[in-house]
């Protein structure tokens, strides 16, 4: 019972800690300099899969190129529907917060936004899938994901869209749930799952040779962009995961082959050394 | 409520009267039954926000639930000094900070919440209160999301921390459980639908099955039906000494005896599950 109460996905971050981020030596010759020096992320495509993005927000840098949204077919055993968000607006301000985090390390990337808050317990899971399944066949190679699913009903299905993206070339990048139980998919091995450390810089992030969530990014206490051109202080690990987008896109455009674990691995040799 | 299109037709299921009165009659009792606990529920929910208000020493602490007749998450109970007021506040679940975290399962903390204007004018508006910091977090198991908690103001410290939204995850975490084995299924429809179909079985249309639900529930009447005031406050009074209890009983035996007796000399002829059906309206089933 014990156990259960201490905090689990950040606790190797934390300053506190006192965990040491154990890993192996730099993988040769590889460093920040030539993973992503020089490089702003022009070329790559980052879906935001979450609230909608304000497409006039400042923070975004009128880098929306394109928005979507997803509801809930009309019956019970309808598919959900994707229509174009012509207005560009964000239900809540998170999935601006998200895109002006990515924004604002690549500056040169172009975001599409999936906007998938359904209106209830049924329907949030199969929209929210559904926004994944559109993302993965529009050609983006990141997708930045702060939300997840706790269902086991759905679990397959969460799965398969996993793989899908892998084969497809796709990153995942996913933030952990903040509380223990079941979350897909940033529990599967394939995405890259994100919890956030309480360091204040974007530049800083961890890697965490214990899976299942293997990065640590700035997540306490970050400003951030939100709805109605505003901004505001959020802490969470979902404001962690889009610092870790945002670096993959920049790798991405300057070694635009590299596949999701390649993607993984250059992350994690580039880690800021624990300590 | 129109549930016009949801009707019974013989093609869909056969004609039974008798199984449509058994389960009018369980669909009753499963509404009354739900009333009769909501007192221990909501002892419930005002522990959890009691708690939460004393674990991170803060100044308020509220709760939703999802409602599935409604679709809107409702403030059920509130603790602390300030932020009673949001109390009966609807919000859309998928609107808001609390939307938010209701329909990611995301739990978030926010600060500068006065400043940058956003809760200023809603939020405050409404509950007459402006906190500078919240941590909303879903209450969830493993059976899905049913509302969220929110704790406001951290007296400690200007804002909340890391470990501070995964403890209130995990507190909530523990809440839901408990929340959801304080209470009898809330959706009566939902309830009476899985018992139907499970009757019926999988080869059974699911309009037929949806055509009896409605059917039942057309003879319980809506929040304002005057029985259900009355189960509430027999629910109040359960706690009562047998003395009590003996005296209530007699009174409302004797009131029902007379009730009984006034139909008799309007020659009622309705009344399919006892009295009570009766005395609620249903000799005119042409009414809303």
């Amino acid at each position: 019972m014990t156990s259960e109460i201490v905090p689990a996905w950040s606790e190797p971050f934390l300053e506190s800690g006192g965990v040491a981020l154990r890993r192996l030596p730099p993988l040769p010759s590889i460093d920040r300099e030539w993973a992503m020096g020089g490089s702003d992320g022009t070329g790559v495509t980052v879906a935001i899969v979450d609230s909608g993005v304000e497409r006039e927000h400042p923070a975004v840098g009128g880098k929306l190129v394109r928005s979507v949204k997803v509801e809930a077919g009309a019956t019970q055993d309808a598919d959900p529907v994707v229509s174009e968000d012509e207005e560009g607006i964000d239900v809540v301000g998170h999935g601006t917060a998200c895109a002006g985090i990515i924004h604002a390390l690549a500056p040169g990337v172009d975001l599409v936004s999936v906007r998938v808050l359904g209106p209830n317990n049924r329907s949030k899971g199969i929209v929210f899938a559904a926004g994944l399944d559109w993302a993965i066949r529009q050609g983006v190679r990141v997708m930045n994901l702060s939300l997840s699913s706790s269902s086991d009903a759905l679990f397959g299905l969460f799965h398969e869209l996993a793989d899908q993206a892998y084969f497809a070339n796709v990153l995942m990048v996913c933030a952990a749930n903040n509380v223990p139980g079941n979350s897909y998919p940033s529990l599967f091995a394939s995405v890259v799952s994100v919890a956030a450390h309480d360091r204040a810089d974007p530049a800083v992030w961890f890697y965490n040779p214990r899976p299942p969530v293997e990065f640590g990014a700035y997540g306490v206490d970050v400003p951030v962009a939100w709805r109605s051109g505003e901004r505001i202080v959020a802490t969470g690990n979902s404001f962690a995961a889009p610092h870790i987008a945002g670096y993959a896109a920049r790798i991405l455009a300057k070694h635009p082959d590299a596949t999701p674990f390649e993607i993984k691995a250059i992350l994690a040799a580039t880690a800021t050394p624990p300590g | 409520m129109n549930r016009e299109g949801d009707r019974p037709t013989s093609r869909d299921i056969p004609p039974d009267a008798e199984f449509s009165a058994v389960i009018a009659a369980i669909t009753a009792r499963s509404q009354i039954a739900q009333r009769l606990e909501l007192g221990a529920s909501e002892a419930v929910l005002r522990s959890v926000v009691e708690a939460a208000v004393a674990l991170f020493e803060a100044e308020a602490a509220s709760l939703a639930l999802y409602d599935p007749d409604r679709k809107m998450l409702v403030f059920r109970v509130a603790a602390g000094e300030h932020g009673q007021e949001v109390v009966g506040m609807e919000i859309q679940p998928d609107r808001g900070l609390a939307g938010y975290v209701f329909s990611s399962g995301q739990g978030l903390a926010i600060s500068d919440v006065a400043t940058d204007g956003r809760f200023g004018r809603g939020f405050a508006r409404a509950t007459g209160y402006v906190p500078r910091s919240i941590v909303a977090v879903p209450l969830v198991d493993d059976s899905g999301t049913i509302g969220i908690l929110e704790v406001l103001d951290k007296r400690s410290e200007l804002t909340f921390s890391l470990r501070d939204v995964e403890l209130a995850g995990v507190f909530a975490r523990q809440a839901t459980v408990a929340i959801r084995a304080s209470r009898v299924e809330r959706d009566t429809a939902a309830l009476i639908r899985k018992v139907v179909s499970g009757l019926a079985g999988e080869d059974t249309p699911a309009p037929g099955v949806d055509a009896l639900v409605a059917a039942a529930l057309e003879g319980l009447g809506g929040d304002d039906d005057p029985l259900w005031p009355l189960v509430e406050q027999i629910a109040a009074i359960r706690e009562a000494s047998p003395d009590q209890l003996e005296l209530v009983t007699t009174l409302l035996g004797a009131l029902a005896r007379q009730t009984a007796r006034a139909r008799g000399r309007r020659s009622a002829v309705e009344g399919r599950i006892g009295p009570r059906a009766g005395g609620r309206g249903r000799a005119d089933p042409g009414s809303e």
